[in-house]
């Protein structure tokens, strides 16, 4: 993995010169080093960005580069990033079709466990129906295991800072529901 | 109002993938307007407006009329026929979320909303449609408890829309094209807009959501013909630390700590910015005295109290204005410095009620989220009476802890944002009710610019019975009259007619009609989505219909759908 991440924040680096001037398209080119040209990411930690809500997408750019969420990747590439470069690459991988990672479904003793935890703390009140998402909160299924149950113990030990209300809900949740929950999201 | 809504149900999540494409149907990236039918309706005019009350063919505002009563004067559809109730027909929407849409008729035509904003008009009588407006969503939105829009309402030849990512836009009530678009609020800063706007005099009254978002909450008035803002009242006004209240309405004690709250004003300052205080349904309008009663939601954050002393003016209160300018006539606070989102949401009734010494006065009444239906004097909003609570209450109000502290009602309420029915000659309101047992929990942070702000969070009680309840209340006494259980907690809305009935629906899809007088369910029908919007009633020639939204809820997850059903007698 550390190689993969090692060669994406080459990749990013040897971008990152052409990431000031040019393009959605070309500025996209930069993202797909990570994210993958496919849409598929060329790691799982590493979050799909085709068919993810504009929304989302724009907020985590500009939270990014306020440093509200902390990335050394991340933070140097959308330092130089507009209010309007942020929303039109949003709006341009939103538009992208969402990659099919081919994880598997979640067993039902799984799922059962997953979808009380979910009813408890309530995630469709957000994330909406089958977990698509809209506007700024994020489409969760089908999104990459590993990268939900990163994001998840991020939000838990508050390694990610940017949406502490997201915290207080994983903290709410036991540790085993939430691994449940991301291979259950993960299989959707 | 709460937010994040502590789903119980998640039945319908997980029965399969829904697909991006599905959801570009309801999101458009640009205006679309089809028309596909005439809309042949006669101006709506103020004077139409103002006896809405007294009219048995239309269904004009959100709530049946400006005093906000629910009840329909029709009494073809009655206690002894209602049982030959069927469906006249069925028109899907496209959009399958969420449905909280109450539906109006003007005219034999009628306008309902879904999810994300979409309108449409139908011919009453067979369903068909006229026309769409799905609007094109801004990309940023921030809303809590789901993309919802509970309505519009027509004045002249305009149809009133408040959209998800907080514009307030006038439509051609014929053809749905757009006359003017205004920005009400940015959304990135937590504002969006889910209620039907109010339209009177020439103004459209309008609050905002955003209750758990730090924002500063507001009613404004716009022109109806321009768009251009009349006035704005700020919900939080920048003194709002009141009167260091201990005690509820209902005189139980608070448990705040009034010395730590005065310490940290002396080093914070007044907290009025981002103290929330969102409104979420429709004020009532008194045409003789030409004010206007709204109630305004938690403040922010909602569970966290450590960041906002004072009593949180006017946050969980009743409020009265001046329709005209928009100025302060009087106000009632009903939780001072709520940290439990137990706040002000389903919309106030104008009735005449009885004062404290037996005589009729004019009055308002407003369920709340506590489970007690509140009974004021509309002259200076000071409290009558409050009625039995409607729902179990234990360890009120224990205060919220970081491992989370049980009490009842559970966040959701009591109450949530479904408006009361009434029924004046028998002195009666009818509420539907949520009973979720929640532990609430606390947790101090900033407001992360646009995200959902709680200050902790709200978690159902997994193993805990759930259920709901509708419950019959005499206003003048403050004594439940009857009350029936049901399943599951009740989100939605109720309707009340002069044919002795109520009728409300429940998640499971169940919508029936229940003798207004002793609650016996007398009809009902399933509708395969959770039925989780108010009813509305009118006629076409003589034929009186009863229409209602089954599209589910996003805050209590109840199965979605997308049909409006009508019915008729056989």
């Amino acid at each position: 993995m550390l190689g993969k991440l090692m060669t994406c924040a080459a990749v990013v680096l040897m971008l990152a010169s052409a990431a000031r001037a040019e393009t959605i398209e070309e500025k996209a080119q930069v993202c797909a080093g990570c994210h993958g040209a496919d849409g598929k990411p060329i790691d799982k930690t590493i979050p799909v960005l085709w068919g993810q809500t504009a929304g989302y997408i724009y907020m985590q750019l500009r939270d990014f580069k306020s440093a509200a969420r902390k990335s050394e990747i991340m933070e140097p590439l959308v330092s130089e990033f507009q209010r309007d470069d942020m929303l039109a690459l949003a709006e341009y991988f939103s538009q992208k079709p969402w990659p099919d990672l081919g994880q598997p479904r979640a067993p039902k003793d799984v799922a059962a466990k997953a979808l009380a935890a979910s009813a408890s703390i309530g995630c469709p009140a957000c994330h909406l129906d089958r977990f698509q998402g809209d506007g700024t909160v994020p489409r969760l299924a089908g999104q990459g295991r590993d990268y939900l149950a990163k994001t998840i113990d991020d939000f838990r030990t508050r390694a990610r800072a940017n949406n502490p209300g997201m915290s207080d809900l994983m903290q709410a949740a036991s540790p085993e529901d939430l691994t449940a929950l991301a291979d259950y999201l993960a299989g959707l | 109002m709460n937010r994040k809504g502590l789903a119980v149900i998640a039945a319908a999540v997980g029965a399969g993938l829904l697909s991006s494409a599905a959801i570009a149907q309801e999101i458009t990236n640009k205006d679309k307007q089809s028309v596909i039918g005439n809309v042949n309706i006669a101006p709506v005019t103020q004077d139409k407006l103002n006896t809405a009350d007294k009219s048995t063919k239309d269904f004009l505002l959100t709530n049946g009329n400006y005093a906000q009563t629910r009840f329909y004067p029709g009494k073809q559809i009655s206690r002894d026929n209602v049982k030959n109730l069927r469906v006249a027909w069925i028109f899907q929407t496209d959009v399958k979320e969420s449905l909280e849409t109450s539906p109006i008729v003007v005219d034999g035509v009628m306008y309902v909303t879904t999810s994300f904003s979409h309108v449409y008009a139908l011919d009453a009588k067979t369903g068909k449609q006229l026309w769409h407006y799905a609007h094109k969503m801004g990309p940023i939105t921030v809303y809590c408890c789901g993309p919802n829009n509970r309505g519009v309402q027509v004045l002249n030849d305009r149809v009133y829309l408040a959209t998800l990512d907080s514009k307030l836009m006038a439509l051609n009530a014929k053809t749905g094209e757009v006359v003017w678009s205004t920005n009400i609020a940015d959304p990135e800063l937590g504002y969006s807009e889910t209620m039907a706007p109010t339209v009177v005099n020439d103004k459209v009254l309008i609050g905002t959501n955003g209750g758990e978002y730090g924002i500063r909450g507001f009613m404004r008035a716009y022109d109806a013909k321009t768009g251009k803002l009349v006035w704005n009242f700020d919900t939080t006004p920048e003194n709002s630390v009141g009167v260091w209240a201990t005690k509820d309405a209902t005189g139980r004690d608070m448990h705040r700590d009034i010395q730590a709250e005065k310490d940290m004003l002396a080093k914070i300052g007044d907290p009025y910015a981002k103290l929330g205080g969102g409104v979420w349904q429709n004020p009532a309008v008194d045409l003789a005295t030409k004010r206007i009663y709204f109630v305004v939601g938690n403040p922010s954050p909602d569970l966290d109290g450590s960041s906002r002393p004072g009593d949180n003016l006017y946050t969980d209160s009743l409020v009265a204005l001046d329709l005209d300018t928009g100025k302060y006539v009087c106000h009632f606070q009903y939780i001072a410095h709520d940290v439990w989102d137990l706040d002000a949401v389903s919309p106030p009734v104008l009735l005449n009620v009885k004062g404290k010494d037996g005589k009729v006065i004019p009055g308002v009444i407003h369920a709340g989220k506590t489970g007690h239906i509140y009974v004021h004097d509309r002259k200076d909003c000071s409290l009558i009476r409050f009625s039995e609570a409607m729902v179990p209450q234990e360890n009120m109000w224990t205060l919220p802890t970081k491992d989370g502290a049980r009490m009842l009602p559970g966040a959701n309420g009591g109450v949530e944002w479904s408006p009361i029915a009434t029924d004046p000659a028998q002195e009666l309101a009818y509420a539907i009710n949520l009973h979720q047992p929640m532990t609430y929990h606390v947790q101090s942070s900033p407001y992360p610019n646009g995200k959902l702000w709680l200050g902790g969070a709200f978690k159902v009680i997994p193993g805990e019975q759930q259920s709901g309840n509708i419950t019959a209340v005499n206003y003048n006494t403050g004594k439940i009259k009857w009350q029936v259980k049901t399943p599951e907690p009740m989100i939605g809305g109720i309707l009340a007619t002069a044919g002795g009935l109520v009728f409300t629906g429940e998640g499971n899809g169940k919508f029936a009609a229940y003798n207004s007088s002793n609650g016996k369910e007398l009809w009902s029908f399933h509708a395969g989505a959770g039925v989780n919007a108010p009813p509305s009633s009118y006629m076409i020639g003589k034929k009186q219909y009863i229409v209602v939204g089954a599209g589910g809820n996003t805050q209590l997850d109840y199965k979605r759908g997308n049909n409006i059903i009508a019915f008729t007698l056989d």
